[in-house]
């Protein structure tokens, strides 16, 4: 590739603030399958049970965790998030894509929605889509959960 | 961003890479059928996944695609002499049928049978609708003929041309399934060139310059949605199917033809950009035919007697400052085509993906991409056929439409995105 040899070779970006969340149990095992994998400072964070009686749709009770466990906080997460990634597989999450949404949306970060198809039915994904669709200027619907680290990797995650 | 072992995957579409070997198992276009118009008329030269081979059509009709070379000294058969049911090398007068058998060499006596142990590398060619297609893989995984509905359709429905592209095919066909440009770069042409305009659509593309995407997979591809802002809460959605390896297909815009394009590579750093123009119920008219033969909507301008654009990299397109300070055109470029073109060029022969910066909205290509690598790796590891060979994932049409706010594409437009035969397309 001759013509590459007169591009000047320097690196044309920083590294971004990525935040990953898995909205639902199945969602956090495959983010915990790939979070080891060596990634640009990507944060991947997982959703965890509102507490009886909050409000889940209210990001002060929205309780997440990194893959260590640790808890989260998700005003701190998203407060220098260039890139926002919601994944889910099922649609009992609905309510936290909203408070996680709020939060982005008073950031000016935009939100990517990646619903995970495999293994469920076209009926369950729709739902999983339209939970989603409110809070995101992307949607993805992935047929397979390789999906998912390839997708990062191409927005340098 | 794509890590350099993957680019090269994708990109190198030679005999024996898998890439290659992907391409091999589709119809693809060779050649327009107005190439060879009649019996016994000159050969043309082809390349094609990186091969060199040379079409023609015998004095039976016959259609022929084999090695451009003749197997006795290397000469090319564009020289040849097309006639009495063959093409004979002008240097010794050695001939070869439209299959590449080699059927006569006058130096020898017939009776040794000497040219029946020579043959050049022969692949079918096949006309359907305007268009010639070739498949230039193993007999034995040759999938059925293909159903395009623009080739399918009756002669004075479809218009077909294509354009010499000086870039890898990736880049071209990722342009194809790129719904944010549009509103840019393209951005001039939509309420003036006279294959676009007067659409209802086109007002929702303007007026909103940040579409939100949906992508789903299909069984050949992908659908890509793109979602403007429309009146009374409702949204205006522009839906490309892309199948693989490298179909796409435009979102109509009113009554206008449906476009799309295959992207085919010649070899790793020049594609062909084939262009459709089709209307699924009605003839096209004289004025859009016209349109479409002067280059305009997706098609473009030639140096006579080729099929290089006239605006080209060695003449900068012909860029008009002025326009694009006007705003006539987004880029200073004339025609859509040729604003694609020029920009996919403008990227090199083979865009170096591992410095790129992809945002959420690239998904459609992102996707593209991971398809693309599931399927080559899919073939080249276990022999498994790869999407859009087989017709019922070519049967799909692109769609405009407003929908509800709650709607979703896929399922609010299923059968619009089937082929439906005797109805028309659904647009705004």
């Amino acid at each position: 590739m001759a013509e590459a040899q007169f591009r000047v070779d320097y690196p044309n970006s920083k590294t971004r603030s990525s935040r990953i969340f898995a909205l639902d149990k199945k969602a956090a095992q495959v983010l915990q399958q790939i979070s080891e994998a060596p990634w640009n400072g990507a944060h991947f964070l997982t959703v965890l049970p509102a507490k009886d009686g909050k409000d889940a749709t209210d990001a002060a009770y929205l309780r997440l965790s990194h893959p260590d466990g640790s808890p989260a906080d998700v005003f701190e997460e998203l407060r220098h998030a260039d890139v926002v990634i919601l994944i889910s597989c099922d649609t009992r999450a609905t309510g936290t894509a909203e408070a996680i949404a709020k939060v982005a949306f008073a950031n000016k970060t935009m939100i990517a929605g990646l619903a995970l198809a495999e293994g469920k039915s076209e009926g369950v994904t729709n739902e999983v889509v339209a939970s989603l669709r409110p809070y995101a200027s992307v949607l993805v619907v992935a047929q397979d959960n390789d999906f998912v680290p390839a997708m990062l990797t191409a927005l340098r995650a | 961003m794509l890590r350099k072992e993957v680019n090269d995957l994708l990109t190198q579409t030679d005999p024996g890479t898998p890439m290659g070997d992907m391409f091999r198992q589709y119809w693809i276009p060779a050649l327009l059928s107005s190439e060879l118009p009649e019996n016994d008329c000159d050969p043309v030269r082809v390349k094609l996944l990186g091969e060199r081979l040379i079409a023609f059509r015998d004095t039976e009709g016959r259609l022929g695609l084999i090695d451009e070379f003749c197997a006795h000294r290397g000469v090319s058969l564009w020289f040849g002499r097309n006639e009495e049911g063959g093409l004979r090398c002008p240097y010794h007068g050695w001939k070869f049928d439209h299959t590449g058998q080699c059927i006569e060499v006058p130096s020898e006596a017939p009776e040794s049978g000497f040219c029946e142990k020579i043959k050049l590398q022969g692949y079918p060619l096949v006309q359907i609708g305007d268009v010639l297609w070739t498949h230039m893989g193993e007999k034995d995984t040759r999938p059925e003929l293909p159903e395009w509905e623009f080739s399918t359709v009756p002669a004075e429905q479809t218009f077909t041309s294509k354009r010499w592209q000086e870039s890898n095919w990736l880049q071209a066909m990722e342009g194809g399934i790129d719904s944010s440009h549009v509103s840019f770069l393209h951005s001039g042409g939509l309420n003036s060139d006279p294959l676009f305009k007067g659409a209802k659509g086109n007002a929702y593309n303007l007026a909103d310059k940040k579409p939100v995407f949906e992508v789903t997979e299909s069984d050949g591809g992908l659908f890509i949605g793109a979602r403007r802002n429309a009146e009374d809460g409702n949204f205006y959605w522009r839906i490309t199917p892309w199948v693989m390896p490298s179909f796409s297909m435009v979102p109509p815009r009113g009554d206008h033809p449906v476009h799309g394009h295959f992207w085919i590579p010649i070899d790793d750093e020049n594609c062909m950009a084939w262009s459709y123009d089709y209307h699924p119920t009605r003839a096209l008219s004289t004025d859009e035919r016209q349109a479409m033969m002067d280059g305009h909507g997706v098609h473009c301008e030639y140096v006579p007697g080729t099929f290089q654009p006239l605006q080209n990299k060695y003449n900068d397109y012909m860029m008009d400052r002025a326009a694009q300070r006007r705003g006539d055109t987004y880029s200073g470029v004339k025609g859509i085509a040729i604003q694609d073109g020029s920009l996919q060029e403008s990227m090199g022969p083979i865009i170096d993906r591992t410095k790129e910066n992809l945002v959420s909205t690239d998904n459609g290509i992102i996707m593209a991409r991971h398809r693309l690598r599931k399927a080559v790796t899919a073939l080249r590891d276990k022999g498994i056929t790869p999407p859009g060979t087989i017709v019922s994932h070519q049967k799909v049409r692109s769609v405009a439409k407003v929908l509800g706010p709650d709607d979703a594409f896929a399922e609010a437009c299923v059968d619009d995105l089937k082929v439906r035969p005797g109805q028309k397309q659904t647009s705004v």
